[in-house]
């Protein structure tokens, strides 16, 4: 599969300024432009982390460079939702798309292990729902809040959540406002930090479940962000990096985008 | 000595609509009793989550949104996105054990002051029977 990867960048950089995907060196594995004329046998694919971040950063510094990406499936519908709201130039990006393996579509409990723009490797099953969902979703009411509570009191309040998700890109933290969040409590106060983050989530996630790997406190952030996609999907028929041509739903009318259940309220 | 439970609840109110009747309700002397602290915006569009939920934290029991009917907004569609985001944050306060009912939209134009009224009086009733939210919220 690698070695594939590593065919296809070669032939890309004949034409690209460069392609961001990760760098195996004696110092560890980290994002890296790799160029024209450049070792590619130190690209590596694995651990997953959100290239996007990366190509963003370099199409607001350099406005006419292009580049290409090796991505995922969860990176490329990142991509869509960032595009979408520019952060990245879908003109100046070719994605070299790569399925992931079984095991790791089971891991992140992906419904979608494989980008739209597949180029190496063969789509795996699916993996699983993840079971905390359903047993959330069964609990009443006070169970919940418990189980909540007991997870949020964990928290250190890194921001490692907000850090790492490629679509956590505001300019003003609505986490670090002060008119919302007041400072220098731990744990963060409830209900209003990890909930503002999850309804800000809501038409953003595309479940790459970064978030939760870096959570230095174990807390199941995903758990709560895919119940608000699945709010997304029976709500608002909306599923976020799924298709390009969709705009946020939050951010547009009823006319352009309705509400699908629950409308008695409108009347 | 045991007070009883008086619910206190913020209900923010849209600038055209809403507060138009809430002052004609005042003017026409409809009773009401005083649990109701009123907080006029200019658009129920502009009620973020993160107000809303500031306002649970900061001790509120319930949270009423109320603008203009939908068609009858000011901005023409700003309580369009009103009312995708409360049904989605009324889904999130459950999904983190906070009951849904504390937190309720309606659409009051200015000429509707007895439904005004109603829907206040109506959601007082709704929160004394949830009971404080503090309880849910610290202990």
């Amino acid at each position: 599969m690698i070695e594939e990867i590593r065919k296809v960048v070669a032939e890309r950089l004949e034409e690209l300024d460069g392609v961001v995907v990760l760098r195996k060196s004696s110092e560890g594995v980290a994002p890296h432009l790799f160029r024209k004329g450049d070792d590619l046998s130190e690209l590596e694919i694995v651990p997953r982390y959100p290239l996007m971040t990366v190509v963003s950063k370099l199409h607001k510094a350099f406005p006419d460079i292009r580049l290409g990406v090796v991505a995922r499936g969860c990176d490329e519908r990142a991509f869509v939702e960032m595009a979408k709201r520019n952060q990245i130039d879908p003109e100046r990006l070719s994605i070299i798309g790569f399925a992931c393996t079984a095991e790791e579509a089971q891991e992140c409990y992906c419904d979608e292990p494989y980008p739209q723009h597949l180029v190496v490797g063969t789509p795996p099953p699916p993996g699983p729902p993840n079971p905390l969902v359903a047993k959330c979703d069964a609990l009443p009411l006070d169970e919940r809040r418990a189980f909540w509570k007991h997870q949020f009191l964990k928290c250190l309040k890194c921001y490692g959540c907000r850090n790492i998700c490629p679509e956590c890109f505001c300019e003003a933290c609505a986490m670090e406002d002060a008119a919302w969040v007041e400072p220098g409590l731990l744990a963060p106060p409830f209900p209003v930090f990890h909930l503002i983050r999850a309804m800000h989530m809501a038409s953003r996630c595309v479940a790459c479940r970064q978030c939760e790997l870096t959570c230095p406190a174990h807390i199941p952030l995903t758990v709560l962000y895919d119940l608000m996609r699945r709010d997304m999907e029976t709500l608002l028929g909306y599923v976020p990096g799924a298709d390009m041509a969709a705009p946020p739903p939050l951010s547009v009318t009823l006319d352009e985008t309705p509400l699908l259940v629950g409308t008695s309220h409108l009347e | 000595m045991v007070t009883e439970f008086e619910p206190r609840i913020v209900a923010f109110m849209c600038n055209w609509c809403t507060y138009a009747a809430a002052d004609t309700a005042g003017v026409s002397r409809m009773q009401q009793p005083p649990n109701v602290l009123p907080i006029r915006v200019m658009c129920s569009g502009r009620v973020s989550p993160e107000m809303v939920l500031r306002t649970f934290r900061a001790g509120a029991d319930g949270v009423l949104v109320m603008g203009c009917h939908i068609g009858d907004c000011h901005y023409s569609s700003g309580n369009h996105r009103t009312a995708k985001r409360v049904p989605l944050l009324r889904n999130l306060l459950s999904y983190a054990g906070i009951n849904p009912d504390r937190l309720r939209l309606a659409w009051v134009s200015g000429a509707e002051a007895p439904r005004f009224v109603e829907v206040t009086n109506e959601f007082i009733e709704t929160i004394r029977a949830l009971g404080p939210l503090s309880q849910e919220v610290t202990e």
